[in-house]
């Protein structure tokens, strides 16, 4: 995994900057920092007009050879997402990081399979972004969570990793890195994928993983952190131990079939990689909070 | 969306694939057009186990199965509804196997899964064998798995597999299991049962399943609401205390974890997606007046970590929304953070409504437990 894609002054591009959502975040990004280069708009129809002083463009191809643009933030909507990544990997991009949700899983397989054939690096689909706080960002992480420091964070949920990092903030413990992985079941970079690149930095001591039942990913990534030796403390929580098997609790990722994916199953392989899985959102902050011993803690004001 | 047995036959079956012949009869219903003879009758639940929850019962004749309907006195089975029986016959078979096709997350592709001897124990048998494959490499992959089995099995399920998988392609399907296959003495085969799981995310290009979730949204709950107001909300306790408004699926599963611990009763999961409220209060309308219909709930627990919502817009909606929901009676705890607090605060305050509004999610909890014990928890 290329990690120069993970620095601070990465260009960026958006796809479907011109919708109320890309507007929208494509000023916050920029106020937050973010090495914001250019949009594209897939329709042949619409304006080209800048958005601010962002310049618009009519595909990743135009965008890239005008910007040199090596990331791309997709906010599209969930049908149009695959042909997105086409135009996305066909212009050369190698950082995608999909946001819609709800793109079906089918589409998802070839979004994966292409992904992975341009040796491209895709996180999503569904995931809030990433970030390196205080530096940039690259979707809608909120900035109310965000403070830089030690952690790396991993997520299938956008909300639980908001409410346990800007605890975590509180007490005076910031990220690193922040990858929100999303919660669909077939996605891009998976926790596992991950390892190696939060093993590199060094700016990241220690890894919180926000996990959700269903799926193996939490299993994949126990074998992930036995298999690189991962040497700094790593933290989870799970999500949906009690709900009930056969039912889709707002992310497709999350459903069970008989004794597959559940919470039980992944509780024992974090806990065999020595993972320290905390069963409530009190817990692991308390865990974290004691184990990274802050300088000194500070009170945000919320804002 | 885990499509009933009766369902997944009746989508198959006009694309070549047989299946013995069947009606759909509810509990209290007469048997209609129900076949004669040795019967099949299969309770239809959206989950598996049905056999040996004793949801699958032989009768010698349409007599017979009307009484056995009758006297089923359970309303679930493993914890999920029964919605009605399939009456089906009775199929003689020499060989009963095993066939699933899934979606190997990790792959991004296929897995084609065989098992030589079907039936209810197939999870714990030893002669499994599955393999990643792609839909158009489907029969060469089952011609490679299926080697050394029985020759009636191997024919069956390389004929079998690649007709499934253009169903589980056509269908956008994240399962599709075959269990048993029904192996006649002349070779042919019949699809036993079926478990189909359909994307809830292609059912706007699924007219199919689409004309089926409006025909049963009471089967199907979850998903016709998704499809319908463009959000999920799961009863996952119908007899629940505590009526969740929240925005997240991560974080409203793990509340819903976290207040079972505490063995209280969570009436259900909700992700509201407050960020696509676009100034229309419809959504928390759908959802109180859904909490509102189950007078086991006394206290409502809204939690919105907003990061781009504006809560001053919020607390507006949600006070339009409460006044469109006067049946609604319980007292609201409101976790609220992010942008405009203060404004929310002064907004919900003069609204008369019973709202507490904490910004603290713990503290939030301990409040919407203090209300479920009787306390008065309104603020001065």
């Amino acid at each position: 995994m290329d990690s120069t894609l993970f620095e601070p002054n990465v260009p960026v591009i958006i796809q479907g900057i011109t919708g109320r959502a890309g507007r929208t975040h494509a000023q916050l990004m920029q106020r937050y920092g973010t090495n914001l280069v250019g949009g594209v708009v897939a329709s042949a129809s619409a304006a080209r007009d800048p958005i601010g002083s962002i310049p618009v463009f009519g595909s990743c191809r135009e965008a890239v050879a005008r910007t040199a643009a090596r990331a791309s933030l997709i906010m599209v909507p969930p049908l149009n997402v695959l042909a997105a990544v086409e135009d996305a990997l066909a212009g050369g991009i190698a950082l995608l990081v999909a946001v819609t949700e709800g793109v079906p899983v089918h589409d998802a397989l070839k979004i994966v399979q292409m992904a992975r054939a341009h040796d491209a690096i895709l996180i999503g689909p569904s995931t809030p972004g990433i970030a390196i706080p205080g530096r940039m960002k690259i979707g809608f992480l909120p900035d109310t969570a965000l403070i830089p420091g030690p952690l790396g964070v991993v997520s299938k949920s956008g909300t639980l990793s908001y409410e346990l990092c800007y605890r975590l903030a509180q007490r005076g413990i910031g990220q690193s890195l922040w990858i929100g992985g999303g919660g669909d079941p077939v996605k891009g970079a998976r926790f596992g994928d991950l390892v190696p690149l939060f093993q590199q930095r060094a700016e990241t001591r220690a890894l919180l993983v926000i996990g959700e039942i269903g799926g193996s990913e939490e299993e994949d990534l126990a074998d992930a952190l036995i298999r690189a030796r991962f040497s700094k403390p790593v933290f989870a929580i799970l999500a949906g131990a009690t709900a009930p098997e056969g039912v889709t609790m707002g992310h497709a990722g999350a459903l069970i079939h008989g004794t597959r994916g559940t919470a039980a199953s992944k509780t024992a392989a974090l806990g065999a990689a020595g993972v320290r899985v905390h069963a409530t959102m009190r817990d692991i902050v308390e865990d974290v909070a004691g184990t990274m011993a802050p300088a000194a803690a500070i009170t945000q004001p919320v804002r | 969306m885990f499509l009933i047995e009766h369902h997944g036959k009746e989508l198959l079956a006009p694309h070549g694939i047989p299946v013995p012949s069947g009606v759909f009869v509810t509990a209290s219903g007469n048997l209609g057009h129900a076949p004669d003879g040795p019967l099949m009758i299969k309770a239809q639940v959206a989950a598996g186990g049905r056999g040996k929850a004793g949801g699958v019962l032989p009768a010698a004749s349409r007599d017979e199965a009307a009484r056995l309907i009758a006297g089923f006195d359970r309303a679930m089975l493993n914890g999920k509804t029964i919605h009605g029986f399939r009456i089906e016959q009775r199929v003689a078979f020499e060989r009963e196997t095993y066939v699933s096709l899934s979606i190997d997350a990790e792959a991004a592709c296929l897995r084609l899964l065989v098992a030589a001897q079907g039936g209810v124990d197939v999870e714990t048998q030893a002669d499994t064998r599955s393999a990643l494959t792609q839909p158009d490499q489907i029969e060469n992959t089952a011609r490679t798995l299926c080697d050394g089995l029985p020759p009636s099995v191997r024919n069956a399920l390389i004929d079998v597999a690649p007709k499934l998988a253009d169903l589980f392609q056509r269908y956008e399907a994240l399962l599709l299991e075959v269990n048993p296959l029904f192996i006649r003495a002349d070779g042919s085969w019949l699809i036993g049962d079926i478990k189909l799981v359909i994307d809830d995310n292609a059912i706007e290009r699924q007219p199919a399943i689409h004309a089926l979730l409006e025909r049963h949204p009471d089967i199907y709950p979850e998903s016709a609401r998704k499809l319908t107001h463009g959000f999920d909300y799961v009863e996952v306790d119908p007899r629940g205390e505590i009526g969740l408004i929240t925005t997240g699926a991560g974080l409203s599963m793990q509340l819903i974890d976290e207040l079972k611990a505490q063995g209280r009763r969570p009436l259900n999961f909700c992700d509201i997606r407050s960020g696509q409220f676009r100034g229309d209060p419809a959504r928390l309308i759908a959802v109180m007046r859904w909490i509102a219909s189950r007078p086991s709930v006394r206290v409502a627990l809204v939690n919105i970590f907003a990061g781009i919502t504006d809560l001053a817009e919020f607390a507006n909606l949600l006070v339009q929304a409460a006044q469109a929901v006067p049946e609604l009676r319980v007292p609201i705890v409101a976790r609220l953070i992010g942008r405009n607090l203060d404004q929310a605060r002064q907004i919900l305050a003069s609204s008369g409504l019973t709202v507490t509004l904490e910004p603290d999610l713990d503290r939030a909890i301990a409040l919407t437990l203090a209300a479920l014990d009787g306390k008065d928890i309104r603020r001065g």
